[in-house]
Protein backbone atom coordinates (compact mmCIF):
# COMPACT_ATOMS: atom_id res chain seq x y z
CA UNK A 1 0.00 0.00 0.00
CA UNK A 2 2.70 2.60 0.83
CA UNK A 3 4.39 1.88 -2.52
CA UNK A 4 1.11 2.37 -4.37
CA UNK A 5 0.46 5.61 -2.47
CA UNK A 6 3.89 6.97 -3.40
CA UNK A 7 3.51 5.90 -7.03
CA UNK A 8 0.07 7.52 -7.24
CA UNK A 9 1.38 10.79 -5.83
CA UNK A 10 4.11 10.89 -8.48
CA UNK A 11 2.08 9.66 -11.44
CA UNK A 12 1.39 12.39 -14.05
CA UNK A 13 -0.58 10.32 -16.59
CA UNK A 14 -4.35 10.37 -15.88
CA UNK A 15 -5.04 6.87 -17.22
CA UNK A 16 -2.29 5.37 -15.08
CA UNK A 17 -3.55 7.30 -12.04
CA UNK A 18 -7.03 5.91 -12.69
CA UNK A 19 -5.62 2.38 -12.85
CA UNK A 20 -3.87 2.93 -9.53
CA UNK A 21 -7.08 4.23 -8.01
CA UNK A 22 -8.88 1.15 -9.33
CA UNK A 23 -6.30 -0.99 -7.54
CA UNK A 24 -7.03 0.93 -4.34
CA UNK A 25 -10.76 0.31 -4.81
CA UNK A 26 -10.07 -3.42 -5.12
CA UNK A 27 -8.11 -3.35 -1.85
CA UNK A 28 -11.02 -1.35 -0.42
CA UNK A 29 -9.95 -0.90 3.20
CA UNK A 30 -9.44 2.12 5.45
CA UNK A 31 -5.85 2.46 4.28
CA UNK A 32 -7.11 2.78 0.69
CA UNK A 33 -9.45 5.56 1.77
CA UNK A 34 -6.62 7.39 3.52
CA UNK A 35 -4.55 7.27 0.33
CA UNK A 36 -7.42 8.59 -1.79
CA UNK A 37 -8.76 11.35 0.47
CA UNK A 38 -6.00 13.93 -0.12
CA UNK A 39 -6.89 13.96 -3.82
CA UNK A 40 -10.20 15.65 -2.96
CA UNK A 41 -8.02 18.74 -2.36
CA UNK A 42 -6.22 18.50 -5.69
CA UNK A 43 -5.97 21.64 -7.81
CA UNK A 44 -6.79 19.48 -10.87
CA UNK A 45 -10.48 18.94 -11.57
CA UNK A 46 -9.80 15.63 -13.30
CA UNK A 47 -7.92 14.31 -10.25
CA UNK A 48 -10.72 15.41 -7.90
CA UNK A 49 -13.27 13.68 -10.15
CA UNK A 50 -11.25 10.46 -10.25
CA UNK A 51 -10.89 10.48 -6.46
CA UNK A 52 -14.63 11.01 -6.00
CA UNK A 53 -15.45 8.12 -8.31
CA UNK A 54 -13.01 5.86 -6.50
CA UNK A 55 -14.28 6.82 -3.04
CA UNK A 56 -17.92 6.45 -4.13
CA UNK A 57 -17.13 2.86 -4.99
CA UNK A 58 -16.32 2.18 -1.32
CA UNK A 59 -19.46 3.33 0.55
CA UNK A 60 -18.89 1.11 3.59
CA UNK A 61 -15.21 1.89 3.97
CA UNK A 62 -15.80 5.64 3.58
CA UNK A 63 -18.51 5.77 6.28
CA UNK A 64 -16.16 6.40 9.27
CA UNK A 65 -14.53 9.26 7.38
CA UNK A 66 -17.73 11.06 6.42
CA UNK A 67 -18.31 13.13 9.53
CA UNK A 68 -14.83 14.72 9.50
CA UNK A 69 -15.11 15.36 5.76
CA UNK A 70 -18.52 17.01 6.09
CA UNK A 71 -17.10 19.22 8.85
CA UNK A 72 -13.89 20.09 7.02
CA UNK A 73 -12.81 23.72 7.18
CA UNK A 74 -12.60 23.90 3.38
CA UNK A 75 -16.03 24.36 1.77
CA UNK A 76 -14.78 22.73 -1.46
CA UNK A 77 -14.01 19.55 0.50
CA UNK A 78 -17.41 19.61 2.23
CA UNK A 79 -19.07 20.08 -1.16
CA UNK A 80 -17.23 17.14 -2.75
CA UNK A 81 -17.86 15.01 0.34
CA UNK A 82 -21.61 15.26 -0.19
CA UNK A 83 -21.09 13.21 -3.38
CA UNK A 84 -19.63 10.38 -1.30
CA UNK A 85 -22.99 9.90 0.41
CA UNK A 86 -24.65 9.10 -2.91
CA UNK A 87 -23.85 5.38 -2.76
CA UNK A 88 -24.35 4.99 0.98
CA UNK A 89 -27.38 3.39 2.59
CA UNK A 90 -30.27 5.85 2.20
CA UNK A 91 -31.08 6.45 5.87
CA UNK A 92 -27.42 7.00 6.77
CA UNK A 93 -26.88 9.30 3.78
CA UNK A 94 -29.98 11.27 4.77
CA UNK A 95 -28.80 11.60 8.38
CA UNK A 96 -25.33 12.78 7.40
CA UNK A 97 -26.51 15.27 4.80
CA UNK A 98 -29.26 16.69 7.01
CA UNK A 99 -26.75 17.24 9.83
CA UNK A 100 -24.57 19.09 7.34
CA UNK A 101 -27.39 21.23 5.93
CA UNK A 102 -28.63 22.27 9.38
CA UNK A 103 -25.41 24.09 10.21
CA UNK A 104 -23.89 24.76 6.76
CA UNK A 105 -23.54 28.44 5.83
CA UNK A 106 -22.25 28.01 2.26
CA UNK A 107 -25.09 27.89 -0.29
CA UNK A 108 -23.12 25.77 -2.76
CA UNK A 109 -22.45 23.08 -0.15
CA UNK A 110 -26.14 23.00 0.76
CA UNK A 111 -27.01 22.82 -2.95
CA UNK A 112 -24.69 19.84 -3.41
CA UNK A 113 -26.21 18.07 -0.41
CA UNK A 114 -29.74 18.76 -1.70
CA UNK A 115 -28.74 17.33 -5.08
CA UNK A 116 -27.72 14.05 -3.43
CA UNK A 117 -30.80 14.01 -1.19
CA UNK A 118 -32.97 14.41 -4.28
CA UNK A 119 -31.68 11.03 -5.43
CA UNK A 120 -31.23 9.08 -2.20
CA UNK A 121 -33.01 11.06 0.54
CA UNK A 122 -35.74 9.64 2.77
CA UNK A 123 -38.78 11.55 4.10
CA UNK A 124 -36.84 12.30 7.31
CA UNK A 125 -35.03 14.97 5.27
CA UNK A 126 -38.16 17.02 4.59
CA UNK A 127 -38.11 19.26 7.72
CA UNK A 128 -34.41 20.02 7.20
CA UNK A 129 -35.05 20.89 3.58
CA UNK A 130 -37.88 23.23 4.51
CA UNK A 131 -35.67 25.05 7.00
CA UNK A 132 -32.89 25.28 4.41
CA UNK A 133 -35.24 26.82 1.88
CA UNK A 134 -36.30 29.47 4.38
CA UNK A 135 -32.72 30.19 5.49
CA UNK A 136 -31.51 30.70 1.91
CA UNK A 137 -34.62 32.42 0.58
CA UNK A 138 -32.48 35.17 -0.93
CA UNK A 139 -30.54 32.66 -3.04
CA UNK A 140 -33.15 31.65 -5.65
CA UNK A 141 -31.51 28.39 -6.67
CA UNK A 142 -31.83 26.86 -3.20
CA UNK A 143 -35.61 27.24 -2.74
CA UNK A 144 -35.95 25.93 -6.32
CA UNK A 145 -33.72 22.93 -5.56
CA UNK A 146 -35.50 22.24 -2.27
CA UNK A 147 -38.91 22.27 -3.95
CA UNK A 148 -37.78 19.69 -6.51
CA UNK A 149 -36.06 17.58 -3.83
CA UNK A 150 -39.12 17.60 -1.57
CA UNK A 151 -41.41 16.64 -4.45
CA UNK A 152 -39.21 13.72 -5.43
CA UNK A 153 -38.64 12.50 -1.88
CA UNK A 154 -42.37 12.71 -1.17
CA UNK A 155 -43.07 10.76 -4.33
CA UNK A 156 -45.08 13.60 -5.83
CA UNK A 157 -42.79 13.64 -8.85
CA UNK A 158 -41.08 10.70 -10.56
CA UNK B 1 -23.26 26.81 -35.28
CA UNK B 2 -26.79 28.08 -35.92
CA UNK B 3 -26.87 31.47 -37.69
CA UNK B 4 -29.62 32.89 -35.49
CA UNK B 5 -29.83 36.10 -33.51
CA UNK B 6 -32.93 35.84 -31.36
CA UNK B 7 -33.48 33.91 -28.14
CA UNK B 8 -36.48 32.23 -29.73
CA UNK B 9 -34.15 30.37 -32.07
CA UNK B 10 -30.83 30.29 -30.22
CA UNK B 11 -29.91 26.88 -28.88
CA UNK B 12 -27.97 26.33 -25.66
CA UNK B 13 -26.34 23.15 -24.36
CA UNK B 14 -26.28 22.92 -20.55
CA UNK B 15 -23.58 20.58 -19.22
CA UNK B 16 -23.78 19.80 -15.51
CA UNK B 17 -23.91 16.57 -13.53
CA UNK B 18 -26.59 18.00 -11.22
CA UNK B 19 -30.11 17.39 -12.48
CA UNK B 20 -31.30 20.26 -10.27
CA UNK B 21 -28.86 22.71 -11.84
CA UNK B 22 -29.77 21.58 -15.35
CA UNK B 23 -33.46 21.98 -14.55
CA UNK B 24 -32.89 25.45 -13.05
CA UNK B 25 -30.92 26.71 -16.05
CA UNK B 26 -33.32 25.13 -18.52
CA UNK B 27 -36.31 26.72 -16.84
CA UNK B 28 -34.74 30.20 -16.82
CA UNK B 29 -33.50 29.96 -20.40
CA UNK B 30 -36.70 28.51 -21.85
CA UNK B 31 -38.72 31.29 -20.25
CA UNK B 32 -36.32 33.73 -21.96
CA UNK B 33 -36.99 32.02 -25.30
CA UNK B 34 -33.95 29.78 -25.72
CA UNK B 35 -34.04 26.17 -26.84
CA UNK B 36 -32.13 24.09 -24.29
CA UNK B 37 -30.49 20.67 -24.51
CA UNK B 38 -28.64 18.94 -21.69
CA UNK B 39 -25.61 16.75 -21.04
CA UNK B 40 -24.40 15.27 -17.75
CA UNK B 41 -20.63 15.36 -18.36
CA UNK B 42 -17.99 16.35 -20.88
CA UNK B 43 -18.18 13.13 -22.85
CA UNK B 44 -21.93 13.42 -23.41
CA UNK B 45 -21.50 17.12 -24.20
CA UNK B 46 -18.88 16.39 -26.86
CA UNK B 47 -21.18 13.81 -28.45
CA UNK B 48 -23.98 16.40 -28.52
CA UNK B 49 -21.96 19.28 -30.01
CA UNK B 50 -20.66 16.96 -32.72
CA UNK B 51 -24.14 15.83 -33.69
CA UNK B 52 -26.21 19.01 -33.24
CA UNK B 53 -25.71 22.72 -33.84
CA UNK B 54 -25.56 25.02 -30.78
CA UNK B 55 -25.10 28.75 -30.26
CA UNK B 56 -23.61 28.44 -26.77
CA UNK B 57 -22.53 25.85 -24.26
CA UNK B 58 -22.83 26.32 -20.48
CA UNK B 59 -20.43 24.02 -18.70
CA UNK B 60 -19.67 23.08 -15.08
CA UNK B 61 -16.13 22.24 -13.87
CA UNK B 62 -16.49 19.24 -11.55
CA UNK B 63 -18.20 16.40 -13.37
CA UNK B 64 -17.64 12.63 -13.49
CA UNK B 65 -15.96 10.91 -16.44
CA UNK B 66 -14.91 14.19 -18.12
CA UNK B 67 -14.59 17.51 -16.27
CA UNK B 68 -15.40 20.89 -17.77
CA UNK B 69 -11.80 21.96 -18.32
CA UNK B 70 -11.01 18.80 -20.26
CA UNK B 71 -14.18 19.25 -22.33
CA UNK B 72 -13.24 22.84 -23.21
CA UNK B 73 -9.67 21.91 -24.11
CA UNK B 74 -11.01 19.18 -26.39
CA UNK B 75 -13.57 21.56 -27.90
CA UNK B 76 -10.91 24.20 -28.61
CA UNK B 77 -8.31 21.70 -29.84
CA UNK B 78 -9.51 22.00 -33.41
CA UNK B 79 -10.05 18.26 -33.66
CA UNK B 80 -13.56 19.13 -34.80
CA UNK B 81 -13.22 22.48 -36.57
CA UNK B 82 -16.97 23.12 -36.81
CA UNK B 83 -17.32 23.44 -33.04
CA UNK B 84 -13.94 24.83 -32.00
CA UNK B 85 -15.24 28.41 -31.75
CA UNK B 86 -18.54 27.61 -30.02
CA UNK B 87 -18.98 30.22 -27.24
CA UNK B 88 -18.64 28.70 -23.77
CA UNK B 89 -19.87 30.00 -20.43
CA UNK B 90 -18.31 28.16 -17.50
CA UNK B 91 -20.31 28.16 -14.27
CA UNK B 92 -18.77 26.48 -11.26
CA UNK B 93 -18.66 26.40 -7.48
CA UNK B 94 -14.89 26.88 -7.81
CA UNK B 95 -14.16 30.51 -6.97
CA UNK B 96 -10.35 30.45 -6.81
CA UNK B 97 -8.17 32.54 -9.11
CA UNK B 98 -6.46 29.38 -10.33
CA UNK B 99 -9.73 27.86 -11.53
CA UNK B 100 -10.73 31.05 -13.30
CA UNK B 101 -7.31 31.26 -14.96
CA UNK B 102 -7.54 27.60 -15.99
CA UNK B 103 -10.99 28.27 -17.44
CA UNK B 104 -9.57 31.07 -19.60
CA UNK B 105 -6.68 28.91 -20.77
CA UNK B 106 -9.02 25.99 -21.51
CA UNK B 107 -11.15 28.27 -23.68
CA UNK B 108 -14.06 29.58 -21.61
CA UNK B 109 -15.40 32.90 -22.93
CA UNK B 110 -16.70 33.83 -19.48
CA UNK B 111 -16.72 32.37 -15.97
CA UNK B 112 -19.42 32.68 -13.32
CA UNK B 113 -19.38 31.36 -9.76
CA UNK B 114 -22.45 29.49 -8.49
CA UNK B 115 -25.06 30.17 -7.32
CA UNK B 116 -26.20 32.21 -10.31
CA UNK B 117 -29.57 34.01 -10.36
CA UNK B 118 -31.85 33.53 -13.37
CA UNK B 119 -31.56 37.13 -14.60
CA UNK B 120 -27.76 37.05 -14.40
CA UNK B 121 -27.70 33.73 -16.27
CA UNK B 122 -29.97 34.97 -19.04
CA UNK B 123 -28.02 38.23 -19.38
CA UNK B 124 -24.68 36.45 -19.83
CA UNK B 125 -26.16 33.88 -22.20
CA UNK B 126 -27.63 36.63 -24.38
CA UNK B 127 -24.31 38.47 -24.54
CA UNK B 128 -22.27 35.36 -25.35
CA UNK B 129 -24.80 33.95 -27.84
CA UNK B 130 -25.04 37.34 -29.51
CA UNK B 131 -28.77 37.80 -29.07
CA UNK B 132 -30.80 40.77 -27.86
CA UNK B 133 -31.81 40.85 -24.22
Amino acid sequence: MPALAVALAREPIPRVREAMMTALIRIGNAASIEVLLPYLRSQEASVRAAAIEALQALPEAIAPFMSPLLNDGDSDVRLLATELARNMEASEATRLLCELIEHEHHPNVCAAAIDVLTEVGTPEALPTLERCSARFAATPFLPFAVSIAMSRISGEES
Amino acid sequence: MADTATPAKAKVLVVDDSSLVRLYYRSALEIAGFEVKQAINGIEAMEKVLSESFDLVIVDVNMPRMDGFTFLRLLRSGAAADVSTLPALMISTESGEQDMAEARVAGANFYLVKPVAEAELVRHVCVLAGVAL
